[in-house]
């Protein structure tokens, strides 16, 4: 019943401006091109710094949701899809719009999204405060393996080099050591200058990783000349056929179903799932539809779509729950919710009830609200899409200083800014992936207390750290993943081949 | 299959020096962690043994990145839609883009937040060759208002309006 005091929060007409305010921004944001939701997330906290806790949770809500619809659109509609995150979107959905089915490509994202999404807000619901209850009774030896298993899985398993993914987990879990050591107050790699001592903050090096670093490393290499943008058909066959409702229905559920488990299991979150859903739909497709693969099957979009919803709605159980971020978006709402000393966590349903289940509240009112917008705005998105380069690349370069400047009014985190925004631009240069950096840096800190805790428990024997049954199991089942994981990967490298040599034949 | 085999053509000093970079960093880390001070009542493992671990990790990994590039493994770059994947690297954009970022970092405190912002967006769409440059003049200039506007006066984020703008109410939280 806490839901519907949460809903009596979200209703109010001031809040459901908030929540439509916060969905158009994200989805605004998200459509620009190399800008995911991460980067979506970390650009526009500023915008929430003046709001009292419920309206920015309301906000962010709408934000974390839109800036996954935005990348949608964009792989469906520009001719260069090149993130990753909705690559497998990109796969089918850029060439049904290039055979002029751009609409039904677009309808059944959003409506698969907001079928996911509803279905995967409702689990939450259900699910978040019982895991709450359970993650009570977890001490800090399993905290330790849960967070183990989060680096390990965001760090090694997740980019194309298992070297530079470590890399980025250390620098990030470096950074994160600087300023006061929380257990004991004394100073680490401070070089007693008053700037470090406070630490480096979280939103400095992620508006600097995601937003400057990216427009550095876009600028170095820019595309000139206008941009293509692939035109959407209108008209009534352009919009979804009665065959094509009846080919995305069960796609839809699949990858929601496949998709939300996922994301609530530190596994890699919406990555993994829309190439787990996609793979599934290419399986199970028959006869003609099955030829259709590679060359425009509304399958191959419907599930995915619905997958990566499912499984950010999923990846909320870990974060509200344990407070352990699994993604780098995660991580950014995590960022945000600390601002307003919430702390996420087993106690945050007895503690601040009101305010989480307002914000779940708020998923579902974002939910609606972006499939009742976005298809109407399409020709603004489009627009929006068509930005010139310069003005875009300017713009982020603004904000991201913006962003920085305002965490304390202060000229100098602009200068960290810089420098993290250099580091994140040779990042990209030499393939080393930046989520796992700030993934790390927040999750360090908290890593290392529990760790210390458990070991003052057990008088500095690390055998303590196996001791509980479940962090055992944990570290069983990561084993597990891991083994799996070299399996997908082989797969995704074979799956990822493929479409290219049909192209080559055509 | 973890990485890409690389074009003979690339010459990968600048990605052996990046690599060295983590190397120093763990070196720099190893060597001042012992300077950590240890409170008397410490019973654990303490302040130090977290950076010992992160730092010798630094260490490893950034020499197995150096090792694997000596081996002909080079990093995959990463992709995005603007990017030109052929195009050789614009290092003149980039040096003018860090250029305007200082400039902004200067011009905040004594000309003002909206002078800075009009200043970096101008200078960057200029860096990226927008054209014409008056029309990138004029829309940095709405956008500072704009978003001074907006954040300074309406959010109340107290962003410095500078000796300019300091005389008019609306800019100001």
């Amino acid at each position: 019943m806490m839901l519907l005091e949460g809903f009596s929060t979200a209703l109010q007409p001031v809040y459901l401006l908030y929540a439509l305010g916060g969905v158009f921004v994200g989805t605004a944001v998200g459509v620009l091109p190399g800008i995911g939701p991460a980067m979506t997330v970390a650009l526009l906290m500023p915008i929430t710094y003046a709001l009292d806790p419920a309206a920015a949770l309301i906000v962010f809500a709408g934000i974390y949701y839109g800036g996954m619809y935005g990348g949608s659109t964009t792989s469906i509609l520009l001719n260069t899809p090149g993130e990753s995150s909705s690559i497998v979107t990109a796969l089918e959905g850029n060439k049904m719009a290039k055979a002029g089915r751009g609409a039904a490509a677009l309808a059944t994202a959003a409506i698969g999204s907001f079928v996911a999404g509803t279905i995967a807000t409702v689990l939450l619901s259900f699910l978040a405060p019982v895991v709450a209850q359970l993650a009570v009774g977890l001490g800090p030896v399993d905290y330790v393996a849960l967070m183990v298993v989060a680096f390990l899985t965001v760090g090694a398993l997740l980019g194309a080099s298992v070297l530079r993914g470590l890399a980025s987990l250390s620098l990030g879990l470096f950074i994160g050591m600087i300023g006061i050591d929380d257990s004991t107050a004394q100073q680490r790699f401070t070089f007693d200058n008053p700037t470090l001592v406070d630490g480096i903050d979280m939103v400095l090096v992620a508006v600097g990783l995601f937003a400057l670093g990216e427009a550095l490393y876009v600028a170095s290499k820019l595309r000139h000349g206008p941009v293509e943008v692939i035109p959407v058909s209108k008209g009534k066959n352009a919009w979804l056929s009665k065959e094509d409702w009846k080919r995305s229905w069960k796609p839809w559920l699949r990858g929601t179903f496949i998709g939300f488990p996922i994301g609530t299991v530190p596994a890699g979150g919406a990555d993994v799932s829309t190439f787990l859903s996609y793979a599934a739909e290419r399986k199970l497709a028959k006869g003609r539809n099955k030829a259709e693969f590679g060359k425009g099957a509304i399958e191959g979009v419907a599930g995915p779509e619905a997958a990566n919803n499912a499984a950010a709605a999923g990846v909320l159980v870990p974060l509200l729950t344990l407070g352990i971020p699994t993604t780098a978006t995660a991580a950014m709402m995590l960022t945000a919710f600390q601002r307003y000393q919430i702390q996420p966590g087993p106690l945050l349903f007895e503690n601040q009830g009101a305010l989480v289940w307002t914000l779940i509240a708020s998923l579902y009112v974002g939910n609606l609200m972006l499939l009742v917008l976005n298809l109407p705005l399409v020709g603004l998105w489009v627009k929006i899409l068509q930005i010139p380069r310069p003005y875009l690349y300017a713009g982020i370069l603004v904000f991201a200083a913006l962003g920085a400047f305002s965490v304390n009014f202060a000229a100098a985190d602009v200068g960290i800014l810089l420098v993290v925004g250099i580091l994140g631009y040779f990042m990209r240069r030499y393939g080393y992936p930046v989520a796992p950096m700030v993934v790390a840096m927040i999750l360090g800190p908290m890593f290392e207390v529990q760790l210390r805790r458990s070991l003052q428990l057990s008088q500095n024997d690390p055998a303590a750290l196996f001791s509980s049954p479940f962090a055992v199991i944990v570290y069983v089942s990561m084993a597990l993943i891991f083994v799996g994981s070299w399996w997908l990967r082989r797969r995704q490298a074979s799956l990822e081949a493929a479409p290219v040599k049909d192209e080559l034949s055509v | 299959m973890s990485v890409q085999v690389s074009t003979p053509a690339r010459r990968p000093t600048g990605e052996i020096l990046f690599a060295l970079v983590f190397v120093s960093v763990g070196v720099a880390g190893l060597l001042t962690a012992g300077s950590i001070p240890i409170p008397p009542s410490e019973t654990g493992i303490g302040p130090r043994a977290f950076p010992y671990i992160v730092c010798s990790m630094l260490v490893i990994v950034g020499t197995g990145i150096v090792a694997q590039v000596f081996r002909g493994k080079v990093g995959q770059a990463e992709e995005s839609e603007d990017l030109d994947v052929t195009a050789k690297t614009d290092w003149v954009a980039l040096a003018k883009l860090v250029g305007f970022v200082v400039l902004h970092i200067f011009l905040i405190e004594p000309a003002g937040w909206p002078v800075a912002a009009a200043v970096l967006f101008s200078g960057a769409a200029w860096s990226l060759e927008a054209k014409p440059l008056w029309k990138a003049v004029i829309i940095s200039v709405v956008l500072a208002l704009v978003l001074q506007y907006v954040f300074g006066g309406l959010l109340g984020v107290s962003l410095p309006p500078g000796p300019l703008l300091e005389g008019v109410p609306f800019f100001n939280g």
